[in-house]
C-alpha cells in the first residue's frame, strides 16, 4: 500500500505543528502557503501561551480551572469536551516549545517565568519578550525545515489554495493549488487535506490581522460544502493604532501602567491635545466606570469608545475615529521602563513620541473565535479520544481544520494568550486521526483516476480565465474591498443592530453583484497580485454574509457578540424583597436565554451561495453555564441567587458532571 | 515632494476607511496634496527593467505600504495611462513577518516602518522604490529569497530534539542566557544584512532550456551552497550554538560555517548591524562564529 | 556576479584556511616587517649614524638575508596580495548607498590594500636590488642615509611615499582590528569599540614614524651623511680585522669602488654600477 499523503494548507502555528507531527509519524506532506511559512501572521501575537505549570499548581491552579477559566471566558459557547483536552495538553505543549528553543524568559533560577493575563487568576501565561508568537512559530518553522532536508516534508510558499477536490462518495482527495509566480494550477492528491488559515480580518478592510487573513481558503472549503461555525463571533481589541495600511496592536498594558482615555468635548477640536484644559477634555471611561476606570473589561472598554465616536461624534479626528490615550502624565523613566516595546512600536509607526503626545487609538477586529465547523470524538472521561479520525474533522470526511480558521476553542470570546495554545494543540492533536483518515480512505489518492483531478482543474483554470479578461468593467476590487470592509466594520463589530445587519446584508449582495463587474487591470500571466486579490474578494462575500447572517439572527447578547436591544441590565431596585424579585427575574430570564440561544451556529453554503443557518446544541457536560457577572450593577444579588438555584439543582439530583469527575480523568 | 493642488471634482482611490465624508466631492475643498514616487519595474525575471512614477494623495502618517496600495488601486502612472499594478510583498505590516522588504531611497528597509513623512525630509523630490539588488527579480518590487532560507539549512538552524512527544521541559537556562539568545531569536528574515552587505552578491541563475526542474534545482542549491551565508545564517548558527540542546550539534554548525561561502566571507564592513530593523548585534555573532571556528580549528588539529 | 563553481576546487574546499592564512600573513609576518621597517626608518631622525647602524645589523646576517627576505617578506606579501585581489573582485562596495563609518573603512581598507600594493612594488623597486634590472634598486646598505635622502628628495616623491605609507599604515591598522574579528578576538561591540582606539593608537604611531622617517631623509644633510657613512664603514673594517668590506657583505663583490671613494662623487651609482643588497631595513 502506498504510503499516506497530507496536504497542510497554511504554515501557521497550527499548520506547522500539525507538519511537524505527522512527518515524524512518517507521513509525506505537502505544506501550501500563501507566504513563506516563517512570514505567517502567527509571528504578529505578542502576549504569551497559556497552561498550568508548577508554580500555579501549587497556588492552587488546574488544568481543571484552566478549562473553566476558558469556557466562562468564552461564555459556555464552545462544547466543552475539546476544551478539557486543550487544557490537558497545556503544561506539555509549552514543555515541547521550550524543547524546542523557544527562547521564554526566566526566572533567576533559570526556570521559565510567567505573567498573569486578562480571564484568570493565576501566573500561567508564559512569554518570550514582546514576540511569543513569534518565536514559537520560529521554533516550528525550524522543525519543519528539518523534516524538509530530511526529504518529508515538501514546502509550496507563494501557493494558493483554490479548492478542495472530492471524490464521488464525498470524501476529500486532495485539492487545485495555484502557483502565484508562474500562475500555473496543479493538483495536489491526498489522502487528507488540512486547512490552517488563520482568521478572516480581511473581511472588515483593516484589522489587526495580516494581509494573508482573507478567509478565502476557509470560504472555498465552504462553498464545497464544509460548514462554517459561530461566524458572528468577532472579538475586537479596544485599543489599536489605526493606520492608513493596518490597525495596529496597542497593548492593554498602557492602561495598565496608567494610561487615560479621553476626548475633547469639543467634536474635533483643532488645538494640539497638549494645549487643550482639564476642563476640556472627556475622561469618559473614568466617568462612567469610577469604579474600573480606564480599567474596565476589553469589550466595555471596546464599546464605550466606539459609542463616543460614532455615536457621540467626539472623535478627535473629523475624518479618522480615534480616542486620545493619554500616558504623558506618567513619568518617562516609568514608561521607559515598563512599556518601552510598546511605545516604540507607536514611535516607529506614527513618527510621534507617545512619552510626549497623548497616543490615538481605535477599536480593531483582532480574531474570528469562528471558523470551519469540525467534529471530535468525547472520551469516557470528558476529553476526546486521541487518534479519533473525526478529531478536526469538518463534515466534509478526509478535509480537517485547525487552528484559527476552526470554531472550536474559544466560544463567543477568547482568552488572551489561549489561541496560541489552541493553535498548536490543535495542530499537534489532530495528526494522529489524520493518519486513521487516511489509512480507513480505501484507496490512495495518488492512485485515484486523474479525471477527478482534471475536473477541478478545469474549473479553476476557467474562474481564473474568466477573471483576467474582465478587463473592462467599471468596478475597482481594491475600492470595493474598502467598502465592503467599512461595511462590515461599522455594522458587524462592536455594536450590532438588526435594522443595521439587514440592510448591509443587502448592501454585501449587492457589492457582490458589482463585483462581478470588476476590471482586472492586470491581464498578465506572471505574479499577477492583481487577479489573485480579486479573486480573494470574490471570496470574501459568502462570509461577510454567514457573519452578517449570522449576527442578524442572534438575538442577545454573548461575549463579542453585543446587541443593545437585547442585553440584560443590572438590577437597580434598592428596597432588599425588590432587589431580590429583580435578581429572580434576571436569573429567570438568564436561564431561558441559554436554552433559547446556547447553540452553535452553523452556517451551510446553499445552492445560490446564500449561508443556509441551523444551530446545534452545545455540549456543556463538564460544567454548567453560569451568568457573567463582571461589571454588573447588582451583580453580587444575583450571584447569590443563582448559586442557590445551582445548589437545589444538585441536591435534586441534576447536576452536571463537576470538577470530581474531571480530576480523576486527569491524573 | 508633497505638492498642493486643488481638486478638480473627482479623484480616484478611496475615502479613509471608516469616514464616509469625502472631501474631494464638490470643488470646494481644501487642497489636496500629493506624494511622488518613482518605482522600479520589471516585469518578469531577465526582462529589462524601467522605471515608472506616480502620484499619490498624501495622508497623514502614510508608509510606504499604503503608497504601494494606493498603486495598486487606482493602477494608473503620473502621466495617466493605464498600467498594471505594482506587485510587491508585504503581509504583517508590523514589521515582524519581515516579507516588504525594498530599496527605499537607496536604502534598504522594511515598506511596512517607512514612513513617507520621513522620506519626504530625505529626498523631498519623489520617493524611490527599487526591488532588493542582491536577490533574482520576479516582479516589480517581488524578489526571490530563496537563498535566505536555505542557508538557514546550511547552518542547521534547529535544535535537534528527538521528537515531539512529551520529555518534560526544556533544559535550564539562565536569565543571561536568554536575554543574550533573545535579540538574535528576534530575526525576521527580512534580507536588509544581505542586501547592505558588500560580500553577499547577488546569485541569479536561469534554467536552460534541456535542463528538468529537479536539475534545475539542484544546480541553484549548489551555486547557493557555495555563496556566502550571509550574517542572518551565522548569526542563527550562533543562537543554537549557544542553547544546551542545540549545541549539540555545533560541531556540525561549524563544519558549514567553515566551508566555502562561510565566515571567512565576512569583510567586516559592518553594514549588517547597521541595518538591521531589529538591532541585533549581527557583528556580535560574526565575532563569536569567528573565535569559535578559530578554536575549533585549533582544536581539530591537535585532537585529531 | 554568477555563482561560483559549484564543483568542489581545491581553492572551494580550503577557502576557510586560505582567508584566514591571508589574514594571519597581514599581521605576522608582512604586518610585523612593517612597523620594524618603519621604525628603522624613523630611526633617521636621530640622526644618520644611527639609521646606518640600524641598516648594518639587518645585514649582519649575511648571505642568510635572502632567503629571509623571500619567506618571511616577500612570499606572505605575495600571497596577502593575490588573496586579497580575489576578495577585492568578489566584493561589491556600496559605500554609496551605506555610508557607516565601518563601511567607509571595508572600502578604504580595499582601496589602500591596492594603493599599498602599487607603491610597494615602486618601493622595492626603486630602492631595493631586486629592481636594479629596470633602473632601480638605488638604496646603498652602506651609504644607507644618503643613497635612500637622494631618492626621496624631489617633492613628488615625497608627496607619493606619503600617500604610500599612509594607504599602508591604514591597511595594516584597520586590518588589525578586523583580524581581531576575524578570529574572535574582541567579540562584543564594546570590545571592538576599546580595540578599535587601540589600532587606532598603532595606526597614529606608525603614520607618525613612517612621515618621521620621510622627512627625516628630506632634512638630512647628505654630504655629511655620507661623511659620518663612510667613517663607520672604515671602523667596521677595522674591527672585522682589515677585511675587505666587500667580502664580508652580502653582495656579490661587483660593489664599486664608490664605497670606498672619500670624494664627493656623485653617490647616484650608474646602473649595474649598484650594490646588490636587500633593501634597507
Amino acid at each position: 500500500m502506498a504510503q499516506p499523503r497530507v496536504l497542510v494548507i497554511g504554515g501557521g502555528l497550527a499548520g506547522l505543528s500539525a507538519t511537524m507531527r505527522l512527518a515524524e509519524l512518517g507521513v509525506q506532506v505537502d505544506l501550501v502557503s500563501l507566504v513563506p511559512v516563517k512570514r505567517s501572521h502567527s509571528v504578529c501575537a505578542q502576549g504569551g501561551i497559556n497552561s498550568v505549570n508548577s508554580l500555579t499548581r501549587q497556588q492552587g491552579d488546574n488544568e481543571w480551572k484552566h478549562f473553566d477559566d476558558t469556557v466562562y471566558g468564552g461564555d459556555f459557547l464552545q462544547h466543552q469536551p475539546p476544551v478539557k483536552e486543550m487544557a490537558d495538553w497545556g503544561p506539555r505543549i509549552v514543555d515541547l516549545m521550550d524543547r524546542l528553543g523557544v527562547p521564554f524568559n526566566r526566572t533567576p533560577e533559570g526556570f521559565r517565568d510567567q505573567r498573569r493575563f486578562g480571564g484568570t487568576l493565576f501566573k500561567r501565561t508564559a512569554f518570550a519578550g514582546a514576540t511569543t508568537g513569534q518565536q514559537l512559530l520560529y521554533s516550528l518553522d525550524e522543525q519543519v525545515r528539518r523534516w524538509e532536508v530530511e526529504g518529508k516534508v515538501k514546502k509550496w510558499e507563494f501557493w494558493d489554495f483554490l479548492e478542495p477536490v472530492l471524490d464521488d462518495a464525498g470524501r476529500c482527495r486532495g485539492a487545485i493549488c495555484q502557483d502565484l509566480v508562474t500562475m500555473q494550477f496543479r493538483a495536489f492528491p491526498a489522502d487528507a487535506v488540512i486547512i490552517a488559515t488563520g482568521g478572516c480580518g480581511l473581511l472588515f478592510g483593516r484589522s489587526t490581522m495580516s494581509m494573508v487573513c482573507n478567509g478565502s481558503a476557509v470560504s472555498r472549503a465552504y462553498r464545497a460544502g464544509a460548514w462554517y461555525g459561530n461566524g458572528e463571533f468577532i472579538q475586537v481589541h479596544p485599543t489599536a493604532i489605526p493606520g492608513a495600511d493596518k490597525l495596529r496592536l496597542m497593548s492593554e498594558s498602557a492602561r495598565g501602567e496608567g494610561g487615560r482615555v479621553w476626548v475633547p468635548k469639543t467634536p474635533h477640536d483643532p488645538r494640539d491635545p497638549r494645549d487643550i484644559p482639564e476642563s476640556e477634555r472627556s475622561y469618559f471611561l473614568e466617568e462612567r466606570y469610577p469604579k474600573y476606570g480606564n480599567l474596565v473589561p476589553r469589550d466595555i472598554a471596546t464599546r464605550e469608545i466606539f459609542d463616543i465616536c460614532t455615536n457621540e461624534g467626539l472623535s478627535v479626528e473629523k475624518d479618522r475615529l480615534c480616542v486620545y490615550l493619554d500616558l504623558t502624565h506618567v513619568p518617562r523613566e516609568t514608561l521607559d521602563r515598563k512599556l518601552g516595546g510598546i511605545l516604540e512600536i507607536y514611535e516607529k509607526f506614527q513618527g510621534v513620541d507617545p512619552r510626549v503626545v497623548p497616543m490615538k487609538i481605535f477599536p480593531a477586529v483582532h480574531y474570528s473565535m469562528g471558523g470551519l465547523w469540525v467534529d471530535y470524538e468525547k472520551s469516557s472521561t470528558g476529553g476526546l479520544v486521541e487518534g479519533s479520525p473525526r478529531n478536526q474533522q469538518t463534515n466534509i470526511p478526509g478535509l480537517y481544520a485547525i487552528g484559527e480558521c476552526d470554531y472550536q476553542y474559544h466560544g463567543a470570546n477568547r482568552l488572551g494568550a489561549n489561541s496560541l495554545l489552541s493553535c498548536i494543540f490543535s495542530g499537534l492533536f489532530c495528526a494522529p486521526g489524520v493518519i486513521a483518515s487516511c489509512d480507513s480512505g480505501g484507496k490512495k489518492a495518488a492512485e485515484e483516476s486523474s479525471r477527478l483531478f482534471d475536473s477541478g482543474l478545469r474549473r479553476e483554470e476557467e474562474r481564473h480565465r474568466a477573471l483576467l479578461v474582465r478587463t473592462a468593467g467599471d468596478e475597482n476590487p481594491y475600492d470595493l474591498h474598502q467598502q465592503l470592509g467599512n461595511l462590515m466594520t461599522r455594522v458587524a463589530t462592536v455594536v450590532r443592530r438588526n435594522d443595521q445587519l439587514a440592510a448591509a446584508y443587502a448592501e454585501v449582495c449587492s457589492l457582490e453583484e458589482r463585483w462581478r463587474r470588476c476590471a482586472v487591470s492586470d491581464s498578465g500571466n506572471w505574479t499577477n497580485q492583481n487577479v489573485v486579490f480579486t479573486k480573494s474578494l470574490g471570496d470574501m462575500f459568502p462570509l461577510a454574509k454567514l457573519v452578517l447572517k449570522g449576527a442578524l439572527q442572534r438575538d442577545e447578547c454573548r461575549g463579542a457578540h453585543y446587541k443593545p436591544d437585547f442585553a440584560m441590565p443590572g438590577i437597580h431596585a434598592t428596597d432588599p424583597v425588590e432587589k431580590r424579585r429583580e435578581a429572580e427575574a434576571w436569573c429567570d430570564r438568564f436561564e431561558a436565554n441559554t436554552r433559547r440561544w446556547l447553540k452553535s451556529t452553523v452556517a451551510a453554503c446553499g445552492p445560490g451561495g446564500e449561508p443556509e443557518i441551523s444551530y446545534q446544541d452545545v455540549d456543556t457536560s463538564l460544567t454548567p453555564p453560569r451568568p457573567r457577572l463582571y461589571g454588573l450593577v447588582g451583580g453580587e444579588e444575583i450571584e447569590d441567587v443563582w448559586k442557590e438555584r445551582q445548589n437545589a439543582a444538585t441536591v435534586g439530583g441534576n447536576a452536571h458532571k463537576g470538577p470530581a469527575a474531571f480530576a480523576g480523568a486527569t491524573g | 515632494m508633497i505638492r498642493s493642488v486643488e481638486s478638480t471634482g473627482h479623484h480616484d482611490g478611496g475615502q479613509p476607511s471608516q469616514s464616509p465624508a469625502d472631501h474631494g466631492g464638490n470643488g470646494h475643498s481644501a487642497p489636496q496634496r500629493f506624494v511622488r514616487v518613482r518605482i522600479l519595474r520589471q516585469d518578469a525575471p531577465g526582462e529589462e527593467s524601467y522605471w515608472e512614477r506616480f502620484e499619490i494623495p498624501y495622508v497623514a502618517n502614510m508608509n510606504v505600504i499604503s503608497i504601494l496600495q494606493q498603486v495598486a488601486a487606482q493602477a494608473k502612472s503620473r502621466d495617466g495611462r493605464r498600467v498594471a499594478p505594482v506587485a510587491w510583498d508585504c503581509n504583517c505590516l508590523e514589521e515582524v513577518c519581515g516579507s516588504c522588504t525594498m530599496l527605499i531611497n537607496g536604502r534598504t528597509r522594511m515598506a511596512c516602518s517607512a514612513l513617507v513623512d520621513r522620506l519626504l525630509d530625505e529626498s523631498a523630490d519623489e520617493i524611490e522604490l527599487r526591488p532588493m539588488s542582491k536577490f533574482p527579480v520576479v516582479r516589480d518590487l517581488v524578489v526571490d529569497r530563496g537563498r535566505l532560507f536555505h542557508s538557514l539549512e546550511r547552518v542547521k538552524a534547529w535544535v535537534p530534539v528527538d521528537d515531539s512527544y512529551d520529555h518534560g521541559p526544556g533544559p535550564r537556562i539562565s536569565p543571561e542566557n536568554q536575554e543574550d539568545a533573545y535579540p538574535l531569536a528576534t530575526c525576521i528574515s527580512c534580507g536588509c544584512c544581505l542586501e547592505a552587505c558588500p560580500q553577499f552578491t547577488k546569485i541569479e541563475l536561469v534554467r536552460r532550456e534541456d535542463e528538468s526542474a529537479d536539475d534545475f534545482e539542484a544546480r541553484r542549491t549548489a551555486a547557493f551552497d557555495a555563496g556566502f551565508v550571509g550574517a542572518h545564517a551565522i548569526s542563527q548558527a550562533m543562537l543554537f550554538n549557544g542553547h544546551p540542546t542545540g549545541k549539540m550539534i555545533a560541531d556540525e554548525r561549524l563544519t558549514a560555517l567553515t566551508a566555502q561561502g562561510g565566515i571567512q566571507m565576512c569583510g567586516n564592513a559592518q553594514n549588517c548591524v547597521a541595518v538591521c530593523p531589529k538591532s541585533i548585534p549581527l557583528t556580535r555573532s560574526i565575532a563569536r562564529a569567528g573565535r569559535a571556528a578559530t578554536v575549533w580549528a585549533i582544536r581539530k588539529i591537535f585532537d585529531r | 556576479m554568477t555563482a561560483n563553481d559549484p564543483s568542489q576546487s581545491f581553492l572551494a574546499r580550503h577557502q576557510f584556511l586560505i582567508y584566514r592564512l591571508f589574514s594571519l600573513a597581514g599581521l605576522m609576518p608582512v604586518g610585523a616587517f612593517l612597523v620594524v621597517h618603519l621604525l628603522t626608518n624613523a630611526s633617521v631622525l636621530a640622526g644618520p649614524g644611527v639609521f646606518q647602524s640600524r641598516v648594518d645589523m639587518i645585514h649582519s646576517l649575511g648571505p642568510l638575508l635572502v632567503p629571509i627576505e623571500w619567506a618571511f617578506i616577500f612570499l606572505p606579501m605575495l600571497f596577502h596580495a593575490v588573496v586579497g585581489f580575489v576578495i577585492i573582485a568578489n566584493g561589491l562596495p556600496n559605500v554609496g548607498s551605506y555610508s557607516y563609518v565601518g563601511n567607509v573603512r571595508y572600502t578604504l581598507q580595499r582601496a589602500t590594500g591596492m594603493i599599498a600594493f602599487v607603491f610597494i612594488i615602486w618601493h622595492i623597486t626603486q630602492l631595493h636590488w631586486l629592481g636594479t634590472p629596470f633602473g632601480g634598486g638605488r638604496f646603498d646598505p652602506h651609504h644607507a642615509t644618503s643613497s635612500a635622502a637622494v631618492v626621496l628628495r624631489p617633492l613628488l616623491i615625497t608627496i607619493l611615499y606619503a600617500v604610500g605609507i599612509l594607504s599602508t599604515v591604514f591597511h595594516f591598522s584597520n586590518g588589525l582590528w578586523t583580524l581581531g574579528i576575524t578570529w574572535g578576538l574582541w567579540t562584543s561591540p564594546g570590545a571592538m569599540r576599546r580595540a578599535n582606539w587601540i589600532s587606532i593608537m598603532v595606526g597614529v604611531l606608525l603614520g607618525g614614524a613612517g612621515l618621521g622617517a620621510l622627512g627625516g631623509m628630506r632634512s638630512v644633510d647628505v654630504e655629511q651623511a655620507k661623511v659620518i657613512e663612510t667613517r663607520m664603514e672604515d671602523v667596521k673594517r677595522m674591527l672585522e680585522g682589515g677585511q675587505s668590506p666587500l667580502e664580508s657583505s652580502p653582495s656579490h663583490g661587483q660593489a664599486p669602488a664608490v664605497h670606498t671613494s672619500e670624494t664627493a662623487a656623485p653617490v647616484v651609482p650608474t646602473s649595474g654600477s649598484v650594490p646588490r643588497t636587500p633593501s634597507g631595513g
